[in-house]
């Protein structure tokens, strides 16, 4: 069975993707990104919007379209995703 | 003897619910997740719950000096904590929907139509034993899918809490018996087992990070 994955995980993982597998020094383009996160067009699309807006990601234009590149903010929120994922998991919960 | 477990169960509950609240805290303010948001209310009530009995503990104690604490005030403070273990369950309420077993259904009700007397401790006591029931199984059952060794001691902790709550409550039936002491001193194992596996979650590096609210 396909396990259920919150907003939470899924901006985990996104993250996650722009910082150890990204496909060149550039960043991700959002189709990369759609791959790797296993998630839909439009709902990638808001999810970067906010990641920019909050300052988790970089948006570079390179050559006529986006690549994404996780900012220091956004390293230090992926260490504490990481950090407290494993506290809600002891108590049984995801964050 | 029963005053003074009951003073060091009540500052122990106070301070692991704190310690717990507050890393649920700072979790919250770095992540934005709504589950440690939950948490956070949870363990903040649970250790104001314990709180506000240590403190008519200590008032009686020192100040009041009747031999009794105030009723009302013990009745307050386990109907704080039933919130605080109200939002545990919720928590996992979430995860699941609903309990899907009948029986649990069945056995939510039941702990009601025990209730001796119509006094509302009773009544805070049988809903903290039926979540703290609830949130251990729903923590069991965590650990059986994720093998995550935390969630044992944290599944523990809820059921000794549970069994402490239980064998409190049935202690009215026989007063000046030794079942409350033993509830208390359950209820203290709990408390430490539930704090374990937390304690060795390491925050370093972590701080309070106003721009991502």
């Amino acid at each position: 069975m396909a396990e259920y994955r919150t907003h939470m995980k899924i901006i985990g993982d996104i993250l996650a993707t722009t910082r150890d597998d990204l496909q060149d020094e550039d960043g991700a383009t959002v189709t990369y990104l759609i791959r790797k996160a296993n998630i839909s067009h439009s709902r990638i699309s808001r999810i970067l919007k906010t990641l920019v807006s909050q300052g988790l990601l970089e948006q570079v234009d390179t050559q006529g379209y986006n690549k994404y590149k996780i900012s220091q903010t956004g390293r230090e929120f992926l260490q504490a995703y990481y950090k407290f994922t494993s506290f809600a998991d002891n108590f049984g919960l995801s964050i | 003897m029963e005053f003074l477990l009951e003073n060091i169960l009540n500052l122990i509950g106070f301070l692991v619910g704190l310690g717990i609240g507050i890393m649920s805290l700072i979790g919250f303010r770095n992540t934005g997740s709504p589950t440690l948001f939950r948490l956070t209310i949870a363990f903040f009530s649970i250790s104001l719950g314990f709180f506000v009995i240590w403190a008519g503990y200590m008032a009686e104690d020192f100040v009041i000096q009747s031999g009794n604490i105030e009723r009302w005030v013990q009745t307050l403070g386990i109907a704080i904590q039933t919130v605080g273990y109200f939002f545990i369950a919720f928590s996992h309420s979430i995860k699941s929907f609903f309990p899907k077993s009948s029986y649990f259904r069945s056995v939510g009700i039941l702990p009601l139509f025990l209730v001796s007397s119509v006094q509302l401790e009773h009544l805070f006591r049988s809903v903290s034993f039926i979540l703290l029931v609830y949130g251990a199984i729903e923590t069991m059952l965590s650990y059986i899918d994720n093998k995550n060794k935390g969630a044992i001691s944290v599944s523990i902790g809820l059921a000794l809490l549970a069994l402490g709550e239980f064998l409190g409550w049935y202690s009215f039936v026989f007063p000046e018996s030794i079942l409350y002491s033993v509830s208390m001193v359950i209820k203290i194992g709990g408390l430490i087992a539930l704090f374990i596996p937390v304690s060795k979650v390491p925050l370093t590096k972590i701080k309070f990070d106003e721009g991502l609210e």
